[in-house]
């Protein structure tokens, strides 16, 4: 129910910052002290503390660079998640100021005045653990992936988007609807998965009302050379975000959002109209499922439905639970067994390549694939097949029979992945 | 002989005894074989010199020879004296004295009987067999002294002739299979070992006539023995030194404390992030010395053992983490010289117990569950964790198990079936791979086989009769003296495979923690093992923990370890209580010992052993099957290949020597008629199915055939049996031979016939397809009790392929994984009401019950059909009631399977 995490340099112990969530007291400095002291305590016997797992709560350390150590305590979750957050934790911090800042650490008062854009960024980071905690607003965030919508409308926005991209001359741009990729062009999508989550954190996060122009560090990309990130809103709920060099002036990119979307607010408006179900209406779904979860492994995106059936306005109390409850299979079972390695095509990352966290015993090997997987508890049941790239997972009641969800899945994912128009 | 040396010094101080002894050689002199026994109390048993001193513990393990290993060593029990035997244990054995010859005279029949029992039954010296060799004639002291005074455990051959025999391979000729201590026949250069023994004064010999054939020239001085070479094998060409009771490495690692290789091992160790290191955290001040708060560890040198020098991060941690989430640290997994380890907390108070383990051996799962076994094992072994660091007479013993314990760790495969010895080679390169995943054998539970209901009767019956120790029928005379011990409960292993347990489910998990972390049952699973004694002071869970309702009796519990062959048998006994009071240090008691082992031996008189031994060498066993790459199937090619397979299940039964004792003319028709009844059962099962009528008709017709085979038979077991038994008992009631059949000599036919009825029955208890559908696409299972400390799981299955390791080992991965997600739901349900809304446990995984995966994996074994996918179902089951029971099972992904289903024909199967 809840998490904390802590930055503090590696050399002298010295905070950077600390974030939480949940309604924990602040650690007290001593502690955060003691827990950065029991890291820095192994290093003369070549001992690298990795992680402490108690009854509830699960403490990991990580260093970056050399320079920074990470260090997250969280209930509920699982071990390799927070590891995940981690990395999470420490790339919007490069996203922010870039690895040289980070490296050399010349005034840590400024670095700490800098990062502090970044805190909604962290926060929000700290939304995708599975705390199993029901009250979290975004119990929809994965830790790694990049959340998307799929309207009917996804076809029209990605032309529309596609001219704005010749006016503004930038190869690097999306729209968003609640925060969520609807479109993108291709070159967003060759970011990094954390990239794009960042990004979309970055453009949703504080005041969404004016246009935001902000440097940035693509932490895989461009970790030493920053951007433009430049987010407009064109109606409420709705965002266009771009990467751009110096130029243009945010000005002239105002003026040719208006230029090419001034046309397309009906579309807009319509799209918005799919938020808290994420893909079409017309879309028949089996009546017991309960929950949506389709991943695209490749790329690094996923959608989430916690409302799957058309009339579903009537149960939406116990919803945001059933986000939590598919949210804990992905990580526990889906990311186990059917998603065992990140794509190699992101490893390759100057940074952190040396960094990535030792695989251990359990790690999955590479003869046993597993495509399929589903757990039975007393209220529900959850069902994840793969078929090549593409996951989904589906929540149901627990009325179904077991061998049946199988078939309901498979059935689902493709109606899911053949729909040209929404442009999964 | 050695028992006839010690006679003398014992026979003063029981004359009374020797008075009665005369009585009773008299009153069995009159039955045909027995005649000649000794007296119990002239019998100093084997292992009584080996008996420790100060804590009056024992190990004595007597192995069979074995030629394979050309092992030249000598007999190595160096820690101990033979012939040193503390006062206190002669008072024992005086107190008992008089049961023990009474006893004696009904048991007698026994005695001689046993022991070839145990040698035809199992590992015998295996030589081959060629007909023509030179013959020898070779004339034979018969050895005087022991004419009237036969030892209790040897047979008259060995008594009379020095010599030990046993059968060649085909179960009939006797075979010298070694020579006693002081044999003189040894030093005679034309016996060799795997000599056939054809004739004693051209009198035709085979294993049945044998001892009646001795009998008969008990009086001469000597014998004329004719022998022919049977086989030129290279024991035979040694000169006679006989060095017969060869110790494979493991056996003498196991007796042998201090070896100079310890040494050497400890250096190795410290290379390793291995330890274990118990600290007292009051001792924690900046002006202590270094290691003052230390109160043990292991590897020592304590600065080169890197667990012991970076403690201080771990207690740190322990009390930070307490503070600040107020749960204590279970691990930590630290990187340490580029390798992952694990660090396990245990607190007990003020101490804390910290437990390290490299990952590619053990990961975090696996090293949690060695923690809570090694715990568990030191408050058996020495009432509390605390005890057994603080006490230093207990440092060499701890010290000695743990460096087995990690040498063995850091380089065996699979735990269960691992390499007990260590070679220090091996060591270093085999610690750097990573270990297969254990999963079955990593928990608090005895692997179970379950007997087919006769069976398992028989032996309940055995092990009832040796708890209750009711010895009075023995005696013409009440009993005047009190009891030494009460039994707390028995438990009986095969091969590792528990076969029974009468002892409450947690000291059950305390002795079979014991016997697994002690290597006894990989020394009864792999060694020829003739005798084998262990004696110790124990502390089991029943008496360890202060209950509020039952008062635990003040007294001593001892665990008496009992094993011939690869039977086990471990009993519990309380000194105090209802008992005579403890004494410090109380060795063993000749007659308890000797009690077990005769129960031990009927056990395996009654076939029981043999039965076992049928039932685990099922390959791979009528209920699962091995991967085959034909994935699905289409429903053409489904019936032919439901047959094909079944025949190679069928064929692996046949090969086995099924059917020894078929003399009845019903026989026949019983067996063929219980064939069938399996193929009915089978047909029941299938019809609800659909289609497969063809393949079954062929199916039971091929049996028919089968059984027609298993007329032609050799019975010249049970004769040699029946010949042997005739003995003293038979004016005994018929209730009586029935009702006591562990400690009283049950007549001798009736014995047969059980055993022969037990192993007819064999083909009766097939168990049935688990799995739904036609054919059987179960692949392996596992049933983990942890209340009753009871596992299920198919016998090791000798016919391992690549594909079906590679699924195995994935199919432990998963099974430890589900297991840990179970956890979580066994955690919330057994926690109070009141504290599940504080709870900051993840609530969507407080109820999960069953989790499933489907893995792909491709045909390894047969290059060419590599591309061929095996596609599979890995399942887990969690069952709450009546109590908390999991299942794991891998079957091929085909039919849906329901669990319930599976986890009742599974208990259904084993129930009966």
């Amino acid at each position: 129910m809840s998490a904390h995490i802590i930055c503090v340099t590696s050399g002298g112990g010295l905070p950077i910052f600390s974030r939480k969530r949940g309604n924990w007291e602040n650690l007290p400095f001593s502690v955060i002290g003691s827990l950065n002291g029991v890291h820095m305590f192994g290093k003369p016997f070549g001992i690298e503390m990795i992680n402490t797992i108690t009854d509830d709560y699960v403490v990991a350390w990580k260093e970056f660079v050399d320079s920074v150590v990470i260090i997250g305590i969280a209930s509920g979750c699982s071990v390799d998640i927070l590891n995940k957050l981690l990395e999470s934790v420490f790339s919007s911090i490069v996203l922010i100021v870039g690895t040289e800042e980070i490296k050399t650490q010349r005034n840590i008062e400024r670095l700490k005045r800098e990062l502090r854009i970044c805190y909604p960024v962290v926060d929000r980071l700290l939304d995708s653990l599975d705390c199993g905690d029901s009250n979290n607003k975004y119990s929809s965030d994965l830790a790694g992936f990049v959340e998307t919508i799929l309207c009917p409308e996804n076809h029209l926005i990605q032309i529309v988007l596609d001219s704005f991209t010749e006016c503004v001359d930038s190869m690097f741009s999306c729209v968003l609807i609640s925060g969520k990729i609807a479109a993108a062009t291709q070159s967003w999508w060759s970011l990094h998965p954390d990239e794009l989550k960042l990004l979309s954190l970055l453009a949703t996060s504080g005041n969404t009302a004016s246009s935001k122009d902000i440097p940035v560090f693509l932490p895989y990309k461009s970790p030493t050379v920053a951007f433009r990130f430049v987010a407009c809103t064109l109606i409420p709920e709705v965002q266009l975000c771009c990467l751009c060099g110096p130029t243009p002036l945010l000005n002239d990119i105002e003026h040719s959002v208006m230029q090419c979307f001034k046309n397309s607010t009906d579309i807009l408006n319509t799209a918005v109209l799919c938020s808290p179900k994420n893909f079409p209406s017309s879309y028949v779904i089996d009546g017991n499922v309960l929950g949506l979860l389709l991943i695209n492994t490749a790329i690094g995106k996923y959608m989430i439905s916690k409302s799957p059936q058309q009339n579903a306005s009537k149960k939406s109390t116990s919803s945001s639970h059933r986000l939590d409850i598919l949210r804990t299979f992905f990580y526990r079972a889906v990311l186990n067994y059917l998603i065992p390695l990140v794509p190699c095509k992101y490893t390759s990352h100057p940074n952190l390549t040396e960094q990535n966290f030792p695989k251990d015993k359990l790690a999955s090997n590479d003869l046993n694939i597993g495509t399929e997987t589903y757990w039975c508890s007393e209220y529900h049941k959850c069902h994840a097949t793969k078929v090549n790239e593409n996951v989904l997972c589906v929540l149901y009641s627990s009325s179904v029979p077991t061998h049946f969800m199988r078939h309901i899945t498979e059935k689902t994912l493709k109606q899911l992945i053949s729909d040209k128009q929404v442009y999964w | 002989m050695e028992s006839q040396r010690l006679l003398n010094p014992k026979a003063p101080s029981n004359n009374e005894a020797e008075s009665r002894s005369s009585e009773e050689e008299d009153w069995s002199d009159g039955s045909s074989y027995s005649s000649c026994y000794s007296d119990s109390d002239s019998t100093i048993p084997d292992w009584e010199p080996y008996v420790d001193d100060f804590s009056g513990e024992l190990l004595y393990i007597e192995c069979h020879p074995f030629v394979t290993q050309n092992n030249k060593e000598s007999k190595l029990k160096k820690h101990v004296e033979p012939f040193s035997k503390t006062q206190m244990r002669r008072s024992t054995r005086g107190k008992f004295l008089r049961l023990i010859r009474r006893r004696e005279s009904k048991r007698k029949s026994k005695k001689g009987q046993k022991h070839v029992d145990v040698e035809s039954n199992t590992s015998k010296v295996k030589f081959q067999d060629f007909q023509e060799g030179e013959e020898k004639e070779v004339m034979l002291d018969i050895d005087v002294e022991n004419r009237h005074n036969l030892s209790s455990d040897k047979s008259l051959a060995e008594s009379l002739l020095g010599l030990v025999v046993s059968t060649l391979s085909d179960g009939n000729r006797v075979m010298i299979a070694g020579f006693s201590y002081d044999s003189k026949a040894k030093n005679e250069r034309n016996i060799k070992i795997g000599d056939w023994l054809k004739s004693i004064n051209n009198i035709e010999v085979n294993v049945q006539n044998l001892d009646d054939i001795l009998q008969k020239f008990i009086n001469r001085n000597d014998v004329l023995l004719k022998l022919q070479r049977v086989a030129g094998i290279e024991v035979t060409k040694d000169p006679p030194i006989n060095e017969l009771n060869n110790e494979s490495n493991f056996v003498k690692e196991m007796l042998n404390f201090k070896s100079d290789d310890e040494q050497v091992l400890l250096q190795t160790l410290c290379k390793h992030p291995v330890g274990i290191v118990y600290i007292d955290l009051e001792k924690l001040d900046e002006n202590n010395q270094e290691y003052e708060d230390v109160i043990y560890g292991f590897p020592r040198p304590l600065k080169k053992n890197i667990l012991c020098v970076s403690r201080g991060m771990y207690i740190t941690l322990n009390h930070l983490l307490d503070d600040v989430t107020k749960t204590k640290p279970i691990t930590t997994t630290v990187k340490c010289k580029e390798r992952l380890a694990h660090i396990v907390y245990t607190q007990f108070e003020k101490n804390l117990l910290l437990f390290m383990l490299p990952d590619n051996r053990a990961s975090v799962q696996e090293t949690i569950s060695v923690n809570k076994e090694l715990i568990r094992l030191l408050q058996f072994s020495y009432e509390s964790v605390h005890n057994s660091f603080v006490n230093e007479q207990y440092f060499a013993q701890v010290d000695h198990f743990f460096s087995r314990f990690f040498a063995r760790t850091l380089s065996s495969g699979l735990w269960a079936t691992a390499q007990q010895f260590v070679e220090l080679e091996n060591l270093s390169t085999k610690s750097l791979e990573t270990s297969p995943c254990q999963f079955e054998d990593n928990f608090p539970v005895a692997p179970t086989l379950t007997l087919p209901d006769e069976a398992q009767m028989q032996i309940d019956d055995a092990l009832a009769e040796l708890e209750a120790s009711d010895y009075r029928e023995w005696n013409e005379e009440p009993l005047d003296c009190q009891r030494l011990f009460t039994m707390l409960g028995s438990a009986l292993y095969h091969s590792g495979y528990l076969l029974a347990t009468h002892f409450i489910h947690e000291d059950l998990m305390d002795v079979h923690c014991f016997c697994k972390q002690h290597g006894l049952f990989h020394l009864s699973r792999t060694e020829p093992v003739k005798c084998l004694v262990l004696w110790k002071e124990v502390f089991p869970h029943s008496c360890r923990t202060q209950h509020s309702k039952v008062k635990v009796p003040e007294g001593r519990r001892y665990l008496l370890v009992v094993g011939s062959a690869k039977d086990l048998l471990a009993v519990i006994m309380e000194a105090g209580g209802c008992t005579e009071p403890p004494e410090d240090n109380m060795g063993p008691d000749a007659f308890y010992v000797e009690e077990a082992q005769a129960t031990l031996a009927h056990i395996q008189e009654l076939g029981l052993s043999e039965l076992a031994d049928r039932f685990l060498s099922m390959n791979p066993g009528p209920q699962i099957t091995v991967p085959f790459p034909h994935g699905s199937k289409k429903h053409g090619d489904f019936i032919s290949l439901n047959f094909s397979k079944k025949s190679r299940c069928w064929e692996g039964n046949i090969k086995r020597p099924l059917n020894r004792n078929v003399s009845e003319v019903t026989s026949i028709l019983k067996r063929r008629s219980s064939d069938q009844n399996f193929v009915m059962q089978y047909n029941s099962m299938n019809s609800l199915q659909d289609d497969s009528y063809d393949g079954q008709s062929e199916e039971s017709g091929s049996q028919g055939g089968y059984s027609e085979r298993s007329e032609v038979s050799d019975d010249s077991r049970r004769n040699f049996r029946r010949g042997a038994r005739y003995d003293s008992n038979d004016e005994e009631s018929e209730a009586d031979e029935y009702g006591e059949g562990s400690q009283m000599s049950v007549s001798s036919f009736d014995v047969s016939e059980i055993r022969q009825n037990l192993l007819c029955d064999t083909e009766d208890c097939r168990p049935v397809q688990l799995t739904a559908g036609g054919d059987n696409v179960l692949y392996h299972f596992v049933q983990l009790d942890m209340t009753e400390g009871i596992l299920l799981c198919p016998p090791e299955s000798k016919m391992q392929t690549q594909t079906y390791e590679l699924i195995l080992e994935n199919f432990r991965k998963c099974c430890q994984q589900i297991h840990t997600l179970f956890q979580n739901t066994l955690r919330f349900k057994n926690m109070p009401a009141q504290d599940m809304a504080k709870s900051v446990m993840n609530k969507s995984l407080v109820a999960i019950k069953e989790h499933g995966i489907v893995f792909e994996c491709p045909y390894v074994d047969d290059k060419e059909n590599k591309k061929y996918k095996i596609s599979y179902w890995v399942v887990g089951r969690l069952f709450y009631v009546p109590h908390p029971r999991e299942m794991y099972v891998c079957y091929q992904d085909s039919i849906p399977q329901n669990l319930i289903e599976i986890a009742f024909k599974m208990n259904m199967a084993t129930m009966d």
